[in-house]
């Protein structure tokens, strides 16, 4: 079944692969612009937002040059002071463009803009213009100058809204690359901080840049990174989720094996332990790579606080993770099996919230567990205003009027409710808890503890067996790497936590050709 | 993504550890709580043609909820908490199974509190009963086990209490608070099938009657021979009994003092029974109880302010429970010739070639035996007062 979806993607990718052509770009630059107009309206036909203009100067008007931009992209009065201005005060006392060093000395002392490349072709100079760049074709030179004078939009740094803390830096990413990596630039002042950029879509052709600190993190991982991105054949990257489903190691797991973040503190603590960070333009997300079990339950509070409380709400987030899988299927199991393990007063106490519920307590877990992702996910769709309304509707619906109806018992409410409370409380593994819930309800309803220890079993060998770019998932509990135990269910204060996560360092980490699970097949 | 190798191995090892869960037992037939009765308390008698009579006392838990959160349904009539049946069959397992034509749901005996045994299937013998109890895997060994005297199983589990909304449950807990008066013999269920199985200890079994017309009273003790009823130990007996055999975990001990009483709070006690043997032939049976006190109230004239005055009223706690211990083994070795003591386990343990041979006839040798009995009482605390508050000083 694997293979036939995975030809299946080959041949969709392949149908869009053939309208992604401008076929003639990779042509020289005319000499005339008249010619480079010619062709650049024919690129551009349609694009209303394209915008180019000659200008001519010089005593007799004979120098002329081309400028051709995306308006709105750019900066326009970057663009008219340090650009044209320069140009037209420089060259309205000299003769002509007899003088073939114009280029040289446009780039070197005209253009005051320090961002300046030279584009050979046309694909070069086409790539320029749609990334929000300036073009200045001259007359009578097949090169052309791309001028980095983009418009920085978008919004303000803010908080980010999905991960909360009670300390640490408020600040989030944005949508802007460049003012992602310049915030974590400004948290790790130093040298070893390396960004390496690339573009990824063939339509799109997104800003992707990786980020690590050399040193610290893994070569081999680093270099994984980098192969598994290159090997990214896609027609549109709109957000880090896209990449993360193409380099994760185990695509069709329930469990992620990629973290991201919003939160700069968090992803400047994640670089400085050796992981690998990839961000991408047009989202507030950054990756984080390789992403562990354990990270799941971490929190940037927990560095910042007491390691006693820290330790506390390591175990307690690890039990809300077990509770919100395991609770109805241990109701199930329990009511519909064990009655011999409940103790005679609490018998009696189910018993009596079962009385008169026409439905069995599976159909009765199944039912109210599927109204609470309802509500759940019309909570995150509704706009934010109506969304009120809805938590209130649903709080009386799903409590009070099932209940009263005779529908639910009260206890199944409240367990259903402990539920949903504990999902929450571990972001990351929301989506992984919501499925293996009811694999977990299933299997309890058919054989009850039995069942479920048989998916206990199931889903513990499936984290024991996951890799995440080399690095065992369930580290550092299997393998059991004793000096990683300072992170783990338990934090050590900050100043005994003097060594780095040694698996990450590990020798067969990234792409090792030793280990065959980790090779990712290159997609056309 | 993986070689294809590998993920039939990956395969196979995860078949292979999913056939370890299946070492682990439970019940295959899933069935809804709704679907059950809970039994909260069992009868068993005999009737005068030989047949077992069965008596559940079964919980209705709707009735119980709404009269504990006190949201009676407005003047109408209270539903009530339990019911009651009974079913004669020709033997235990019978009756269960017959009882189902009676009631609505499947019984439920898991949740039973107590057990309780009518006179007359206890002086016909009770072992062949409880071998259903001991086969059954839904039955709770931690029930608490009663046997009825001068009144049926029956009449006892219909009583209605004011107390707990569930009699059963009252029964029980009656049973546990007496342990702390030292004047019941509390047996589980497990205990009691050991006691049974087991060489060397007749079973006694903690005794109930009725109260008044809406109480019990957990006292005394029933002593069995062979299986059969063989009498009664009242209250005192039973304690002393209950020193003999170390369980004693706290009584009140009245001693007379001083034309009046002193009532001394036993905290801690330790007893042992032993045979002595002589020429490998057994003896004398020797009781060592220790024992600590503490003045709990002294209602006479005296007073307490010296050594001497303690070291008296020691003696006397001691002779006290001398007292208790030796009637109730006198009792048991006269007139009931068992030995629920358990002297003959002491026997077995530590003079096994002898006990082989004697097995048979140990209760009449145990009959024939001498005693000593000694007691080592102290008094540990007296009190915040020393002497009893006088009018006149």
């Amino acid at each position: 079944m694997l293979e036939r979806i995975r030809k299946r993607s080959r041949t969709g990718n392949q149908n869009s692969n053939e309208d992604n052509t401008h076929a003639d770009s990779c042509e020289q630059i005319p000499k005339t612009i008249e010619a480079v107009n010619v062709k650049l309206s024919e690129i551009f036909s349609g694009c209303s937002d394209f915008m180019h203009r000659e200008i001519s100067c010089g005593k007799k008007r004979s120098i002329r040059i081309l400028v051709a931009y995306i308006n709105g992209f750019v900066d326009k009065r970057v663009l008219n002071q340090d650009v044209i201005r320069p140009i037209l005060d420089f060259f309205s006392n000299k003769e002509s463009h007899a003088d073939s060093r114009i280029f040289e000395q446009l780039k070197e002392c005209i253009v005051i803009n320090n961002d300046i490349k030279e584009a050979d072709d046309m694909r070069q100079a086409v790539d320029g213009i749609v990334s929000g760049e300036a073009l200045l074709f001259i007359d009578g030179e097949n090169k052309a100058l791309v001028i980095g004078v983009k418009a920085s939009q978008g919004r303000q740094v803010e908080e980010p809204d999905t991960e909360t803390s009670i300390r640490g830096a408020r600040e989030g990413f944005v949508e802007n690359l460049l003012t992602n990596t310049t915030l974590i630039r400004k948290r790790i002042k130093n040298p070893n901080l390396k960004l390496e950029m690339m573009q990824l879509g063939k339509q799109t052709k997104t800003d992707i840049c990786i980020c690590y600190i050399k040193g610290i993190a893994n070569e081999k991982i680093v270099r994984e990174v980098r192969e598994r991105l290159k090997k990214i054949k896609t027609d549109a990257i709109l957000d880090t989720g896209i990449i993360e489903q193409f380099i994760s190691d185990s695509r069709l797991s329930l469990f992620p094996t990629v973290g991201n973040s919003e939160k700069c503190d968090k992803l400047a603590g994640k670089l400085l332990e050796g992981r690998v960070a990839i961000f991408c333009d047009g989202t507030p997300y950054v990756i984080t790579i390789p992403y562990l079990f354990i990270e799941s339950i971490q929190t940037t509070d927990d560095y910042y606080d007491h390691a006693y409380f820290a330790t506390f709400m390591r175990l307690l987030r690890l039990m809300a993770l077990l509770v919100s899988n395991l609770l109805p299927a241990m109701y199930v199991a329990l009511v519909s099996f064990h009655h011999t393990v409940i103790p005679f007063k609490l018998m009696i106490t189910l018993a009596a919230s079962r009385q008169g519920i026409p439905f069995s307590p599976f159909t009765e877990a199944i039912l109210m567990i599927i109204a609470f992702e309802l509500l759940r996910e019309a909570g995150v769709r509704m706009p934010r205003p109506i969304g009120q309304a809805l938590s209130i509707v649903g709080a009386i619906v799903l409590g009070e009027a099932s209940v009263a109806a005779g529908i639910a018992s009260n206890l199944m409410v409240i367990i259903v409710a402990i539920t949903a409370i504990c999902s929450f409380v571990v972001p990351p593994l929301i989506r992984a808890t919501m499925l293996l819930r009811f694999a977990f309800l299933a299997a309890a309803n058919f054989l009850g503890f039995l069942g479920i220890s048989f998916v206990a079993v199931a889903v513990f060998t499936h984290l024991c067996r996951l890799r995440s770019f080399g690095i065992p998932y369930m580290a550092p509990f299997s393998p059991l790497t004793a000096s990683d135990l300072k992170d783990s269910f338990i934090v050590v204060p900050i100043w005994a936590m003097v060594t780095r996560p040694k698996i990450l360092r590990q020798e067969n980490a990234g792409g090792a050709k030793g280990s065959k699970r980790l090779e990712v097949k290159a997609r056309p | 993504m993986y070689g294809k190798g590998i993920k039939r191995t990956g395969i196979a090892r995860i078949a292979f550890l999913l056939v370890f869960p299946l070492l682990l037992t439970g019940c295959w037939n899933n069935r809804d709580l709704t679907e059950i009765n809970i039994v909260a308390g069992l009868g068993l008698d005999r009737t005068e043609d030989g047949k077992v009579l069965l008596t559940v006392q079964v919980v209705e838990p709707a009735a119980i909820q709404s009269t504990s959160s006190g949201k009676g349904k407005g003047g109408g009539a209270q539903p009530k908490p339990v019911f009651i049946e009974s079913y004669e069959g020709e033997t235990v397992f019978d009756a269960v199974r017959g009882m189902l034509s009676i009631v609505d749901k499947r019984l439920f005996l898991s949740t039973a509190q107590v057990l309780i045994l009518g006179e007359r299937l206890s002086q016909d013998g009770i072992e062949e009963v409880l071998d259903f109890f001991q086969r059954n895997h839904e039955i709770d060994y931690s029930m608490t086990v009663l046997v009825a005297k001068g009144v049926t199983p029956k009449e006892i589990l219909e009583m209605e209490t004011d107390i707990d909304s569930i009699p059963a449950v009252y029964i029980r807990g009656s049973a546990e608070n007496t342990v702390s008066r030292g004047t019941v013999k509390r047996i589980l269920l497990i205990d009691l099938i050991k006691d049974m199985g087991g060489s060397g200890r007749q079973p006694a079994i903690g005794q109930i009657s009725k109260a008044g017309e809406k109480k019990v009273i957990t006292e005394g003790t029933a002593v069995f021979r062979d299986g059969k009823l063989a009498g009664w130990l009242d209250l005192y007996e039973t304690r002393g009994y209950l020193f003999a055999i170390d369980k004693v975990k706290s009584a009140v001990v009245n001693v007379p003092a001083d034309e009046g009483k002193i009532a001394m709070e036993i905290i801690r006690s330790k007893g042992k029974v032993k045979v002595a043997f002589e020429n490998g032939e057994p003896s004398m049976l020797t009781v060592k109880v220790e024992t600590e006190a503490n003045v709990g109230g002294y209602e006479g004239k005296g007073a307490l302010d010296s050594p001497d005055n303690l070291y008296f009223l020691e003696k006397t706690l001691e002779e006290e429970i001398k007292k208790e211990i030796s009637t109730a083994l006198e009792k048991t070795q006269k007139e009931y010739s068992s030995d629920i003591f358990g002297f003959g386990a002491y026997v077995h343990k530590y003079h096994p070639q002898y006990w082989k041979n004697a097995k048979k006839d140990w209760n009449d040798i145990f009959s024939k035996l001498p005693a000593d009995i000694q007691v080592d009482a102290k008094i540990m605390r007296t009190g915040i007062v020393k002497s009893p508050v006088k009018k006149d000083e």
